[in-house]
């Protein structure tokens, strides 16, 4: 297949498929109703599309392994596929699968599951665009595109009112900090007069204010869709509120995207803004100490776990950080490490809770109330298989060898002490004792699990569906693998850390 | 030759780590199968450990993944295979052991899995010549040990216990992290060898801060002061876990680290002077608590703290063979005591002290050895305890300031006192409870049966091991001695007789106390304090309460109001265009 075919088809079949899905639903659903049982495809068709995907997936990290970048152009847009937008493609579409397996069976019969799955395949193949959009407006326009299928996601329990609030805190602060990046945009379109992003790195930009303002901009704006301090108080709502299948593919995802989209305006302005990485460290210090400490007072294990993305961000911020201010690789790569690794664990974590949740509605009272700690007691009684992959997830998040949040970890606080400044080694030192005191919430949930008596209603609990267990096992299987053998991804990382390199340290 | 020693090394680590995947496998209705099989997996660990007794060193590379991962390599020198073989040998008899004592227990599979993830992981953790991996390995036992602990989870007791281990150890692994990762930006090696090679090339900066870093975690994960207070709240663990963990090979790790890396950080101003004080202050201040304490298995894990002390002080003065025996010794007869009073807390259903009394008549064999193993802690001729005690404290004379030899000296004293005074209230006296206790299972009396017998006799192998210690290891000097030298060396030393005229005053003393009651009475006020850990657990309250405290407080940051939440967007970008445009970072 051609590269730029691939390219295409990596984004547009998706895009395609997202109205198409909702269509061939509603109206299946109309007919197989007049006749008896509705019957909704949408699953299927979803499921469909996502492996399909696979096939031109396959074919551009063929490419992109042997010959490098590739691009396709499309009128006068030009998209790019490089390090950064291989790795995004791969783990959006990798944990999209993943989800759409589990959901099957959480969203059966829900009322919208059409726009569920329609909005699921759509954001994949919107995320992707956003990857490789070269081209400073039609960056800006395809995030709003992708940030629009998460609002209607977050907000899928419409008819209670905290799912609500949570959705519109969303829709409103992310829409403020788009504004501020169309400013920034603005801005440097003004001073340089081009929006193409490869040339700009060839335009001399030093010692141009506008310009690091428009960088504060970037960082502010796409800040909040990343959920950096002080840009992060939707998510603990959104992620919580959401199904627990969007749950993991909002922090999994969604989050690093808006991260990623964040390191791709600050390469270009990197001429006039090289204080970008220290003020990423600084901000990364921050969503450590308040993700970590407010997830210890939590009752709710997905409020928990939702601040506990917000810590993550720190790790990865962190990490990128390290590399704009240094030029040590490791840095960057340990953060793009960890963005993978994230995906998995956070993934594993909010699934497991999910593949209780649904377990659970039967039995509880109110089927909506959130899971809280006293809901785990026991659980490994009833359910063996779902405490070992949530006690994987957890103790992995936690940062405990041989796991592949160890090792992610690891190569970001090693990159901090290569670079011999006190000033970066001791906000790695303070994010290693985060590690240490993000174990005092998820090591309890583990104690509950394994308690002998039981919550009330746990032993009452139905059965985990296949695909469920399917699901958990791949991604604890996947978990500990990682963490065996740490440089199986070097492939898929270090191209994406060189292009953070050669932006801001021009070789 | 070579292969036979790999898979040997690779087996002892990676077996019983299939074992303990087995072992999950296994439902959990199938009792007899899980002791069974757990048994056998650390038996066959144990024989492959004693195997590698006939090989020389040699280094296996497995895989090189190299940067900043480092290789995957393991030594089986001989420092390697003296804790190889401790931790499997004092594994499997735990194992044995728990086979009786954890009769009808739930949820076994749970418990014996995380007894061989922690055999394997504990051997990985000294046959480690990649530092990464050593710090892998490391934290792998801090788990296990955590797990292990708070294995009845619905004691809250217990959950504490094992948060406040696992927390502990875990910020004390910080100080070896940052040990790794300096040494690591300025060599770019994981290496062991390779490190302990350059110790002459690395900045100053750098072996200080990694000395003192390493210092840290070898004091956290040995339990020395200030960080021990996680040790004595670690006995709500099952007792064949504390006796193999929390006594015999966790706890080693800290010296082993200590010993291992002594030819790099030996030189580092100041570094010997405070592993000497770190050790005196708590060989003393953990024997004053053991001689206050009422829980039977608190006294022993004062004992324990105290006695690792020892191994750390020996280690401060140089005496890296002392270290080393006394860490032998001390295994085997900290495992007996542990596990006899493991069978007598079994049978009469309390822990503590004050409960028991008169068990002479009724539980002989466990008051045999338990005396044999009181006797070795205490320091009486002829047994293990008596040497490898002498060994450390003649070194320690000659090597080490005279305080610090004075400060052990007294130490000595107490340790015979604490001891007598244990086995008194628990064998001796009137029976102050109307528990019978019920008989000793043959199972349980196997087990304590060789670790007597190792109290007995294993001083013998002294000169044999001096030697099998420094004919592997190029890069450290232990003392070696030829077979009689050790023991000769010991008799013919007055301060031999110093100490021991210090323990028979102790044991004097301990009989003239119980008399005296109006003394006990006037300093009840220092023994309260004594018996809450000398203020030491107010001192952990000091990290706590403050982190809790700005938790609760930061929560106000979440207001649930959006137009809060905004301004908290627009304050952000109005501060970052301020600091940078203005403040000019």
């Amino acid at each position: 297949m051609q590269p730029d075919f691939v390219l295409e088809a990596l984004i547009f079949a998706p895009i395609i498929s997202f109205p198409l899905i909702y269509l061939i639903s509603r109206i299946t659903l109309r007919i197989t109703a007049k006749k008896g049982t509705p019957i909704n495809p949408s699953r299927w068709l979803a499921l469909v599309v996502m492996l399909a995907l696979l096939i031109p997936l396959s074919f551009a990290l063929n490419h992109f392994i042997n010959e490098g970048s590739f691009f396709t152009t499309i009128g006068t847009i030009e998209l790019q596929m490089d390090g950064i937008s291989v790795l995004l493609t791969t783990i959006v579409i990798l944990m999209s699968l993943l989800i759409i397996l589990f959901s099957g069976d959480y969203m059966k019969g829900e009322v919208g599951e059409e726009k569920y799955y329609a909005m699921l395949v759509g954001m994949v193949g919107l995320v992707i665009g956003l990857s490789t959009a070269s081209d400073l407006f039609n960056l800006w326009i395809w995030f709003e595109a992708m940030a629009i299928t998460p609002y209607v996601l977050v907000a899928f329990y419409h008819d209670r009112a905290p799912v609500l609030e949570a959705g519109v805190k969303y829709l409103i602060q992310s829409a403020v900090g788009t504004m501020l990046v169309l400013i920034g945009i603005m801005i440097v379109f003004m001073q340089t007069g081009t929006l193409y992003m490869p040339s700009l790195n060839a335009i001399n930009i030093q010692n141009n204010p506008a310009l690091i303002v428009a960088g504060i901009l970037f960082i502010i704006g796409f800040g909040v869709k990343s959920a950096l301090f002080p840009m992060h108080t939707w998510l603990p709502d959104a992620h919580s509120q959401a199904p627990s299948g969007i749950s993991a593919l909002l922090s999994g995802v969604v989050i690093e995207a808006g991260l990623i989209t964040m390191i791709r305006t600050l390469d270009m302005v990197s001429g006039a803004f090289a204080q970008a990485g220290t003020i990423l460290i600084v901000i990364s210090a921050l969503n450590l100490l308040f993700g970590n400490l407010l997830a210890l007072r939590q009752n709710q294990i997905k409020r928990m776990l939702a601040f506990s993305s917000i810590a993550h961000m720190g790790y990865i911020v962190l990490g990128v950080g390290i590399t704009m201010t240094s030029g040590n690789i490791n840095g960057a790569q340990g953060g793009f490490f960890h963005i993978f690794n994230h995906a998995i664990m956070k993934g594993l974590a909010f699934m497991s809770i999910g593949t209780l949740m649904y377990s659970l509605t039967a039995t509880k009272k109110n089927a909506h109330d959130p899971l809280t700690l006293d809901d785990m007691n026991g659980l490994a009684k009833r359910f063996p298989f779902l405490g070992i992959c949530l006690s994987i997830g957890l103790l992995s998040l936690a940062g405990i060898p041989p796991l592949a949040g160890f090792v992610s970890k690891w190569q970001i606080f090693i990159a901090g002490f290569e670079t011999h400044d006190p000033f970066i080694i001791g906000i790695v030192i303070f994010a290693a004792i985060n590690s240490v005191i993000s174990l005092a919430y998820y090591a309890p949930i583990i104690n509950r699990m394994y308690r002998l008596t039981p919550s009330p209603y746990n032993m009452k609990a139905k059965a985990i569906t296949p695909f469920m267990k399917i699901v958990l096992s791949i991604l604890t299987i996947a978990t500990v693998v990682i963490g065996f053998y740490p440089t199986l991804l070097n492939w898929l990382t270090e191209p994406a850390a060189n292009v953070i390199l050669t932006a801001f340290w021009h070789s | 030759m070579k292969n036979a020693q790999s898979i040997l090394i690779l087996f002892v680590i990676l077996f019983p780590w299939l074992g303990a995947i087995i072992i999950v496998a296994f439902r959990q209705n199938k009792e007899k199968g899980q002791h069974w099989l757990a048994s056998a997996i650390s038996l066959l660990t144990a024989l492959a450990a004693w195997l590698l007794l006939f090989f020389n060193n040699t280094l296996i590379i497995s895989i090189p993944l190299g940067g900043i991962f480092g290789n995957i390599e393991f030594v089986s020198d001989g420092l390697a295979i003296l804790l190889v073989i401790i931790a499997t040998s004092i594994g499997s008899l735990a194992i044995l052991f728990s086979t009786s004592y954890m009769k009808g227990e739930s949820q076994l599979s749970r418990y014996y899995s995380l007894i061989l993830l922690f055999i394997g992981s504990m051997t990985g953790l000294v046959l480690s010549s990649n530092i990464f991996y050593l710090f892998v390995f490391w934290e792998m036992t801090a788990f296990c040990s955590y797990a292990l602990i708070s294995f009845y989870n619905d004691d809250p007791k217990a959950v504490r216990g094992g948060m406040k281990a696992f927390i502990i150890t875990q910020l004390g692994g910080i100080g070896l992290l940052i040990g790794i990762m300096m040494i690591y930006a300025d060599i770019n090696t994981l290496s062991i060898p390779e490190i302990l090679q350059s110790a002459a090339t690395l900045p100053t900066l750098t072996l200080q801060i990694a000395g003192f870093g390493f210092l840290v975690a070898a004091a956290a994960k040995s339990a020395q002061v200030p960080l021990h207070t996680w040790l004595p709240d670690a006995m709500e663990a099952p007792t064949p876990i504390s006796a193999l963990i929390h006594a015999a090979t966790m706890v080693n790790a800290g010296v082993y680290l200590l010993v291992r890396f002594y030819p790099t950080f030996k030189a580092v101003p100041g570094w010997n002077m405070t592993i000497i004080i770190i050790a005196c202050l708590t060989s003393l201040l953990a024997a004053i608590m053991a001689s206050v304490a009422f829980d039977l298995k608190r006294v022993l894990a004062y004992s324990t703290i105290s006695q690792l002390g020892y191994m750390v002080y020996a280690i401060g003065v140089g005496g890296l063979f002392s270290s080393q025996f006394h860490l032998l010794s001390h295994a085997i007869f900290k495992t007996l005591l542990f596990l006899s009073a493991g069978a007598i807390i079994h049978s009469l259903g309390t822990r503590d002290m004050r409960l028991m009394g008169g068990l002479n008549k009724k539980m002989p064999f466990i008051r045999n050895v338990f005396i044999i193993g009181s006797l070795s802690l205490s320091g009486i001729p002829f047994l293990s305890g008596f040497w490898s005690k002498e060994s450390v404290l003649e070194h320690g004379l000659e090597h080490g300031p005279l305080w610090a030899y004075t400060i052990m000296l007294i130490t000595a004293g107490l340790t015979a006192y604490y001891t007598i005074r244990c086995v008194w209230m628990v064998f001796f006296g009137e029976s102050r409870s109307h528990m019978q206790p019920h008989k000793i299972s043959s199972m349980m009396k196997t087990t304590l049966t060789p670790l007597a017998l190792g109290s007995l006799t294993t001083w013998l192998l002294a000169g044999p091991l001096s030697k099998f210690l420094q004919s592997s290891m190029p890069f450290h000097h232990f003392h070696t001695y030829s077979f009689w030298e050790p023991f000769l060396s010991v008799l013919t030393n007055p301060y031999t007789y110093l100490t021991l005229a210090v323990i028979v005053v102790a044991i004097f003393g301990f009989f003239r106390v119980k008399k005296m009651k109006g003394l006990i009475h006037e300093v009840r006020g220092i023994i309260g304090f004594a018996e809450k850990g000398l203020g030491f657990d107010e001192l952990n309250k000091v990290f706590v309460t403050p982190t809790l405290w700005l938790a609760e407080g930061l929560r106000y940051t979440q207001t649930g109001i959006l137009n809060w939440n905004i301004f908290g967007i627009l304050l952000g970008l109005l501060f970052l265009i301020s600091a940078v445009l203005l403040g000019g970072i």
